[in-house]
């Protein structure tokens, strides 16, 4: 292992609440022999090992892929969505940037449509009943023309992939001061307005899951940014503007 | 279907109606400027007296008493969804709060400008309301020019802004004016949609040019009086 | 039992590009208005499990959709990277389906079903049709056409993707697809739900007993079907390339209700992905195998060679694959590159501080096509790669060793799909058909949705229609049984409060697998594993230490009853391999290889897929065969030379 050091001592300040409806509070932990190259979820691996060990319940924490791309992890890191230094996820946030003996704190994702299920998990559910709402192309298996039939310029497919390319992770709410889910829901409009085989419910498509996204109770957006700044992805808020055409369109021309 | 009661009830709408009443009172704001900068006029406030003169008289004073209302009913809409989008849908979608927040950085647009948005426009608006109250509904002193009578303006501009207090508070208000549209601006042409990877650039540039220099535009105003125009009109 | 009898593959008569549309002719149907009174169980969201749902959600069916995950598009299909084959020949490079059989058959080292593996590549290129109809942005020419890249084992490009997130993109359509059937009421998604056991009533399946991972509750669902999507085990290693997840709890289950395993030890040890850096590690990350296309594997010639890269002349690097496999170079398929990778670290020629791992190089691509394209082919991999390890691909050549990856056995299934239970039906990566002893990279996406799309909404609509409705209801003894053993299983788990931890127990389990029951396998090193698995296994059931209770989220608690098959299914893989007495495909035994290493296969006989019954707690399992018969295509000696 490079430079193996005794690793460094990390005092966690963690989110503890033992189910959705009860109240919470911060409890503190130290991990010592943390490693550069670990992880941070490793981190909360080696604590959950310790807690359990001591016949304590360890920390709840969602994560599966640990590579990026599953979307289910998710932590507000030293008061960031997926922790400091972003364009990744929390699983891959390593442990090089923090200091020895230094304090951070861990939340969980907060926003009313996203309740905490017990400590750090929270439920996102809202994203799934949005893509039900019109985040998809009507398109019965076994009814597709030739893959070639009909060209898409590259430009239009290469946007489309960068809108595609969000995780689902919800990061850009929890980063969002308004707790706006604008960024999520404006990706799978903006991908699927750019593709000729979105083009009949393009309208409809807007309308309901704008709306569905406002009936889960997410805020508005008010163009701060931060969630393209925390977005693992790097989704761009030019998505919004997209979708808020989008649905400008759907309004003036009637959604139907 | 669509309905205008949905539309006006989104996420979308709300900023909507916000960036299209923000522009036009953006617009108004500018015209405003172009108009004070008669005081800049050294000829004893004569141009500035006879502006707002003309403004008041243009169809028997009937199109400005129009153009008021309109002016109200922006504001009141532009503060109305301003809250529902800043105060209310916010609490609701975050009712139990961070405990510690950083700014991520990078490519966010959140400022202190942006962050101050619900601040910096009731400033504005109690300021707009003295202001009125001010150059509208107070008695002001007569001047005459070529024979005809009219409100001598510049002379209530002038006392004011020989207050030190007023003058100061005048500048602070107009400090904040610019950093409302700092962020203002670009996040309108977001707001509309009129927005992309190529265009963010340039708007938000333009924002904070448009920030800079009408809020730098009054502000100058209280110096300049202060230090170069002579007491009272005539 | 009677072997022959039960393992009939039921594989329809004909030549071998008939066989899928004669079973649609030879099969019955049901009727669109009757399709809403038969429930079908689904487990599982991923390209398979996901498609399938949707699909015969689509057809008018009933369908209940269970996953562990939050929401379904989160099922591990999301982290496949480099792509999915299929013979559209778009390149004009002499590809077709009869090509695409063969290549996987060959790929597999003549260890899978003909009949399966045709109607494979037959549907390969309506896959294709059908994600782009529902707005999959593959990457794309200038001129708006689909692009291709090549992939391992194969001398065409056949191989579509969307940069390094094909997978994502796949299972994102299959999300919406289904996102589409819960709206229209078809499809009833149940997430956060782990299926613990199959219930088997009257000879078929007809239900499952599923944790509510949130409120711990247990759950029965009654259905006329079920399809059992649930993936592989490679996480038996415990270090893998899965996601943390991923288990063979479903599949394990059902096998001792009497489904039979198949090829239990052909596993897949793919070879680049991120060398292993400590003891503390949850998992490996893999780097694409499109990345083979272009860079360079090496290693310093001299073994115990320390200078930097940079620092090895080009005189003193050894480009092995290339020496090797002129015809293949850097792309053979996976499990040759992978062992290769271990004879030079066995070798002592190892780089980097453990001394287990080699170089894959990207210098003369950079040279050869700019730093910007490389960027658009690989970008998010070299961002990832120094994200976790802290050097710059385009600087310093990446370390890469092999890694549990994927696994090619799983449930026996017959033609249809169906496991040796009536009404228990198997598809992707969960069920053992396609693939034989090793899978072609960007064959598991096109199996997955093979199965999902077009096959298991056929079968199952086959089986309903001639096995009508099932009886059993909910409140049935049959299901109340089952929710018993579930219930009494994780009683004795919370109860032992022992001494070690479940991750230190499956840490334990994986080094054995890993070191026994890894790339290279013998005799006594298996025989050592299965004595060491069955003593950790005991020793599991007296001393673990399962943290929390069993009436709300704990996630030790499910990772308890998940290493606990593990620790059953190593033992059988082992058996398996030393069963095995050949070398094919990721199944190498040191005692059968040629003289210049390379794996030595018995067709004579091995020819057969090896399928496991249960014979009863810790006894060993007993084994059927079901011969694999070739008509179309010659068993040759693999060779990429």
């Amino acid at each position: 292992m490079a430079e193996t050091t005794s690793g460094k001592s990390i005092h966690l300040r963690i989110w503890r609440q033992k189910r959705g409806e009860q109240k919470g509070r911060f409890e503190n932990y130290t991990v010592k022999n943390v490693l550069d190259e670990m992880s941070f979820l490793e981190v909360l691996d080696l604590l959950n090992e310790d807690l359990a060990r001591q016949g304590q319940e360890p920390v709840e924490f969602d994560s599966d892929c640990r590579e990026g791309i599953c979307g289910t992890c998710g932590l507000v890191i030293k008061g960031v969505a997926h922790g400091p230094g972003s364009g990744c996820t929390t699983c891959e946030i390593r442990m090089r940037p923090f200091r020895d003996g230094e304090t951070v704190t861990v939340e969980p994702f907060r926003a009313g449509p996203f309740p905490v299920i017990k400590d750090l998990v929270v439920d996102r559910t809202p994203f799934d009943r949005i893509q039900q709402a019109g985040g998809f192309v009507a398109a019965n298996v076994g009814s597709a023309p030739d893959g070639n039939a009909v060209p898409i310029p590259k430009e239009d497919a290469d946007k489309a992939m960068d809108a595609a390319s969000c995780i689902g992770c919800g990061a850009c709410v929890a980063a969002c001061p308004n707790g706006s889910a604008s960024l999520f829901v404006s990706a799978k409009i903006a991908q699927l307005a750019r593709l000729p085989q979105g083009e009949p419910e393009r309208k409809r498509r807007a309308w309901a899951m704008v709306n569905q996204m406002d009936a889960e109770g997410f805020g508005d957006c008010s163009n701060h940014g931060e969630c393209e700044a925390v977005c693992p992805k790097a989704i761009s808020i030019e998505n919004i503007a997209v979708m808020r055409r989008e649905y400008l369109k759907a309004f003036i021309g009637g959604s139907d | 279907m669509t309905s205008i009661a949905t539309f006006a009830g989104s996420s979308v709408g709300k900023k909507v109606f916000v960036a299209v009443t923000g522009l036009m009172l953006f617009g108004f704001v500018v015209v405003h400027l172009l108009g004070n900068l008669t005081l800049l006029i050294p000829d004893g406030g004569k141009a500035f007296n006879e502006y707002a003169h003309f403004l008041e008289s243009l169809l028997h004073g009937w199109l400005i008493i129009a153009f008021e209302v309109c002016l109200v009913a922006m504001f009141l809409v532009h503060a109305i969804f301003a809250i529902t989008v800043a105060l209310v849908d916010k609490q609701k979608a975050r009712p139990q709060k961070y405990s510690l927040v950083r700014a991520a950085g990078g490519k966010s647009h959140k400022t202190l400008a942006s962050r101050s948005m619900i601040l910096t426009g009731p400033v504005i608006l109690i300021f707009v309301v003295l202001h009125v109250k001010m150059f509208k509904f107070a008695d002001h002193p007569l001047v005459t020019y070529h024979g005809t009578e009219m409100k001598d303006l510049y002379s209530v501009v002038v006392d004011a802004f020989k207050t030190p207090w007023i003058a100061i508070a005048y500048m602070v208000v107009m400090a904040l004016l610019g950093t409302h549209l700092w962020h203002g601006v670009w996040s309108a042409f977001q707001s509309l949609g009129w927005n992309s990877d190529r265009h963010v650039t340039f708007l938000t540039r333009l924002s904070v040019v448009a920030g800079v220099v009408l809020g730098v535009g009054f502000l100058g105003l209280p110096p300049y009086v202060y230090f170069f125009a002579a007491t009272g009109g005539h | 039992m009677s072997t022959t009898k039960v393992l009939d593959a039921r594989i329809p008569g004909g030549p071998l590009a008939a066989k899928w549309d004669r079973h649609a002719m030879d099969n019955p149907l049901v009727a669109p208005a009757n399709r809403r009174k038969f429930t079908v169980i689904v487990v599982g969201t991923g390209l398979a499990g996901g498609g399938a749902a949707a699909t015969l959600g689509e057809l008018g069916f009933n369908v209940l959709n269970v996953c562990i995950q939050d929401t379904p598009r989160r099922a591990h299909s999301v982290a496949a990277q480099g792509g999915i084959n299929a013979a559209k020949n778009y390149q004009n490079d002499g590809d077709s389906i009869e090509r695409l059989f063969y290549d996987t058959i060959k790929g597999g080292d003549y260890r899978s079903r003909e009949a399966n593996v045709y109607r494979l590549a037959q549907l390969s290129t309506a896959i294709i049709d059908q994600c782009v109809a529902m707005g999959v942005p593959f990457a794309r020419e200038y001129g708006g056409t689909l692009a291709n890249r090549s992939f391992g084992g194969v001398q065409v490009s056949r191989t579509f993707y969307a940069r390094g997130q094909t997978g994502q993109q796949l299972l994102l359509g299959v999300y919406s697809a289904l996102s589409r059937q819960v709206k229209a009421g078809t499809v009833t998604m149940i997430p956060r739900q782990e299926m613990l056991d199959l219930v088997v009533d009257g000879g078929r399946a007809v239900g499952i007993v599923c944790r509510d991972l949130v409120t711990g509750e247990l759950k029965r669902y009654a259905g006329d079907a079920v399809v059992l999507a649930t993936g592989g085990y490679s996480p038996v290693y415990f270090l893998s390339t899965n996601a943390v997840n991923c288990n063979t709890t479903a599949i394990w289950r059902s096998f001792r209700r009497g489904a039979f395993f198949a090829n239990p030890c052909y596993t897949q040890i793919h070879p680049t992905a991120i060398p292993q850096a400590g003891d503390y590690q949850s998992k490996l990350t893999l780097m694409s195998e499109s990345l083979r296309n272009d860079g360079r594997v090496w290693v310093p010639k001299q073994p115990g060679d320390k200078r930097r890269p940079s620092d090895i002349p080009e005189s003193e690097r050894d480009y092995y694959l290339e020496r090797r496999y002129p015809a293949f170079g850097n792309l053979v398929p996976r499990d040759i590159a992978a062992r290769a990778a271990k004879v030079e670290c066995d070798a002592g020629k190892g780089v980097g501080n453990t001394g287990f791992a080699v170089y894959l190089d990207f210098a003369d691509a950079i040279k050869r096509l700019g730093r910007d394209v490389v960027a658009d082919r690989y970008g998010n991999l070299f961002d990832m790669y120094e994200e976790i390890t802290a050097d710059d691909p385009y600087h310093t050549p990446m370390r890469i060793y092999p890694a549990p990856h994927y696994t090619m056995g799983g449930l026996w299934v017959d033609y249809n799909l169906m496991s040796t239970i009536p009404g228990l039906f198997v598809a992707g990566e969960a069920n053992f058909s396609d693939h034989g002893a090793n899978r072609l990279g960007a064959s598991a996406l096109m199996q997955g949705l093979a199965d999902g799309y077009f096959v298991v909404p056929r079968v199952v609509a086959s089986y309903l229609a001639g096995a009508g409705k099932a009886k059993t209801k909910t409140e049935s003894d049959a299901f109340a049984a089952v929710e018993r053993d579930v219930q009494t299983r994780y009683e004795r788990l919370l109860a032992i409060r022992g001494g070690k931890t479940v991750r230190e127990y499956w840490w334990d389990l994986g080094r054995v697998m890993w070191d026994k029951v890894g790339m290279a396998r013998s005799r006594p090193n298996l025989e050592e594993a299965i004595t060491r698995i069955r003593a950790l296994r005991e020793e599991y059931w007296q001393n673990v230490r399962v943290p929390g209770g069993a009436r709300d989220l704990n996630k030790h608690l499910e990772m308890a009853g998940r290493v606990a098959d593990f620790l059953e299914l190593g033992e059988l893989i082992a058996r398996d391999a030393l069963m095995r007495e050949e070398s094919c495909g990721g199944h190498f035994r040191e005692e059968h290889q040629t003289p210049e290493g390379e794996a030595r296969r018995d067709d004579e006989n091995f020819a057969f897929v090896s399928a496991w019954e249960y014979a009863g707690e810790n006894q060993p399992a007993a084994m059927h065969k079901e011969r694999l018969v070739f008509e179309n295509v010659e068993l040759k000696t693999r060779s990429y030379k």
